[in-house]
């Protein structure tokens, strides 16, 4: 962006067989300085598409954003659905790295303009400062081939830590689509970029190199992602409700995380929360129903809504206001839900979905802006529970020269320090999502030891250690909470490159002919016999090695002290792994 | 006494219950009674069940009720998302259980 110019690069043999986070986490490791202000000109803002992202694969078309975390200081990666991946992936395009930034008094913003064969930065002063739902129906008018659109909202371009890369949904009705966490947003409101537009004319779905093998192994995937009670269609041959993603989405969670004791509700204080039942899953499912048939044809509310093109597990949602029928958010995701809600306290469930939608007009990546304003009832300017008051305080990130305003856009982490907080719930930087790891100790594990700041989705053990399961142990007994979060840490990354949703994993953990479909689909595309575990570990050894030249040490992979001294009811434990357990997880990578 | 809560299409054993409020059954608590005879009593059968919880523990078949215990009753298609349902060994989810690890 310093020159505002572009050039085309091959991609280089070394390369080959890395998309998504593989491909993010090497440019990163490589190319950007550890050491350098990750907003300014030497960072890097990195884009990729998943591996078989515009292929006939189900649910593949993820895409990851990678760089230097503003928020954490560490190595980034965070992925989505929504458009882009699959527009980028038609026109051979298997990444994008935006680097420099325009001088330092240069006051324009630009938009990147993708096309097959052909790139633009076009100055597009009018796209900043915009609320996003606004800027994408904006951008599909001044582009009438429905592209993909990600990019950053006023939190970005005022380069606060909290904010999101924001993407637009398969119908443009809704911004919703964030490669939310790290403060990614800010690192491309650094560049001065407002979004990145891909158009896929002429473009075509990326050809496998084993066409038979790729086809034989989709299909075995979808099948078992179709019979599956967690993937699986929405009703089944009686027509009764059947997946539960498709009925509930993501909060499903809510409830059953509730019972397990699991859910941390007012600002990591308790396992449990009366109000939880309010804001569900199925809380959703019911207002979706209600306002169906109130608003026939009208009403836009809805569950088993596809977050991307050609997602066949369809666990997004259409929220919709219950005097109106029509878009209140989408999607309202368990992680959304929980941060907005449960840890503030608030059970009305319109008010957790205009937080929500708050956060996806602003530009704000909604667990760290939920944990943020925890910070401000932890730290006494709100109640909790507070529904419209954490609103009115949202709302004030609209406003530039708000010093309120810029605090609810900065992260947990600066929000708590400001205040004088001393429970603040975060791992390098970034606030602990919706799993509290007391009770759910590989989590912790999980949140102490990657290299992204605590993160569910880097190692989603929460299954495996309520229920003991695991997926290529048998015996679960054998197995230590660190060993737990290494492995699901290594096979998470790999699917984050493949550009399938991590969610195929519920279903190819129990299904033999699934995991051999996914691993078919993966190796069949390139021609070559990728390993998962190994694939795996090589990307987590780029980011602990950029980690590391960056400064973390194993000090960094703590959780903070209240974890350990503060008994969570109503199971009454702290989070007892020790230094030396959660020194041994990623030891040697 | 046992307190339940019941999600999901479950929630129907109670009526006029709703998805966004708690659905909660108080019943008997009958000495000796495992949770599978539990389950038995509110006529459910196990392909009925997914993860059910028990004061915030995985339920399993056996575990013998006590008395003020909490329950809470999900159907099949509201469990923990995770793999690996057939290493629960709760019994529910799959029938066909080769291994009981817990």
């Amino acid at each position: 962006m310093s020159d505002l110019s572009h050039k085309w690069e091959s991609v280089p043999k070394d390369y080959e067989t890395l998309a998504g986070r593989a491909f993010t986490s090497a440019v990163v490791n490589r190319e950007v300085d550890p050491t350098c202000h990750p907003l300014r000109e030497y960072n890097k803002f990195v884009i990729s598409p998943g591996l078989l992202a515009g292929t006939q694969a189900p649910s593949s078309g993820r895409m990851s954003v990678g760089g230097k975390s503003p928020l954490t200081g560490g190595i980034k990666e965070a992925n989505a659905g929504g458009l882009t991946g699959e527009r980028l992936a038609r026109i051979g395009v298997r990444g994008i790295i935006i680097e420099g930034a325009p001088p330092k008094d240069s006051k324009d913003w630009y938009s990147v303009v993708v096309r097959k064969d052909a790139c633009e930065i076009v100055k597009t002063n009018d796209y900043a400062g915009k609320g996003l739902y606004e800027l994408i129906g904006k951008i599909w008018k001044d582009y009438p081939v429905k592209p993909g659109i990600i990019g950053c909202g006023m939190a970005g371009q005022r380069l606060l830590k909290g904010a999101g890369v924001f993407g637009n949904n398969p119908e443009n009705a809704d911004p919703g689509r964030y490669a939310g966490r790290g403060g990614l947003g800010a690192v491309l409101g650094s560049k001065r970029v407002v979004a990145v537009i891909s158009d896929a004319t002429g473009g075509k779905a990326p050809e496998p190199k084993e066409k038979e093998r790729f086809d034989k192994g989709q299909k075995a995937l979808r099948e078992a992602l179709d019979k599956h009670a967690v993937t699986g269609k929405l009703t089944n041959a009686e027509g009764k409700p059947f997946g539960g993603l498709k009925n509930y989405g993501t909060n499903v969670l809510q409830n059953i995380l509730n019972e397990a004791g699991g859910l941390p509700a007012r600002g990591f204080s308790s396992g449990r929360s009366d109000t939880a039942a309010k804001i569900s899953g199925e809380a959703v499912h019911e207002l979706v129903d209600k306002t169906k048939k109130k608003f026939g044809d009208a009403a836009e509310g809805k569950y088993a809504h596809a977050c991307h093109t050609g997602c066949v597990i369809r666990c997004s949602n259409v929220v919709p206001y219950e005097n109106t029928g029509k878009l209140h958010v989408s999607p309202l995701e368990y992680e959304s839900a929980w941060a907005l809600g449960t840890n503030l306290g608030i059970g009305v469930l319109h008010d957790v979905a205009e937080l929500n939608r708050l956060c996806n007009d602003i530009g704000l990546d909604t667990i760290e802006t939920g944990n943020t304003l925890a910070m401000l009832m932890e730290g006494g300017l709100l109640k909790y529970g507070d529904g419209p008051g954490a609103i009115k305080a949202l709302k004030e990130a609209y406003e530039p020269a708000s010093p309120l305003g810029r605090l609810v856009s900065s992260g947990a982490k600066t929000a708590g320090e400001v205040l004088g907080v001393t429970r603040i719930p975060v791992v390098k930087g970034q606030a602990l999502p919706a799993y509290d790891p007391r009770p759910i100790r590989g989590i912790g594990v999980t949140y102490a030891t990657t290299p992204m700041g605590a993160d569910h989705t880097a190692g989603y053990t929460i299954a495996a250690e309520i229920l003991g399961i695991k997926g290529t142990v048998t015996d679960p007994r054998a197995l230590n909470k660190a060993e737990l979060s290494k492995a699901f840490q290594a096979s998470t990354a790999y699917i984050d490159s493949t550009g399938y949703c991590l969610f195929i994993a519920f279903c190819v953990l129990d299904n033999d002919a699934g995991f051999k479909g996914m691993t078919d689909s993966v190796s069949a595309f390139l021609g070559k016999e990728i390993d998962v575990t190994q694939y795996g570990l090589a990307i987590l050894k780029n980011e602990r090695d950029f980690n590391k030249k960056a400064g973390f040490t194993e000090k960094d992979d703590r959780l903070p002290e209240f974890f350990r001294t503060e008994k969570l009811p109503p199971h009454n434990v702290t989070f007892d792994v020790t230094d030396a357990e959660l020194d041994a997880v990623l030891k040697g990578v | 006494m046992i307190e339940i809560h019941l999600y999901g299409n479950l929630r129907a054993l109670v009526s006029g219950s709703h998805a966004s409020e708690d659905t909660v059954l108080t019943i008997e608590y009958i000495e000796k009674e495992t949770f599978a005879q539990l389950a038995a009593r509110l006529d459910l059968k196990p392909g009925d069940l997914g993860d059910c919880f028990i004061n915030g523990n995985l339920a399993k078949a056996d575990h013998m009720m006590e008395d003020g215990d909490r329950v809470g009753i999900f159907p099949f298609n509201m469990v923990l998302l995770c793999g690996g349902q057939h290493l629960k060994g709760h019994g529910y989810t799959r029938e066909d259980v080769d291994v009981d690890h817990y």
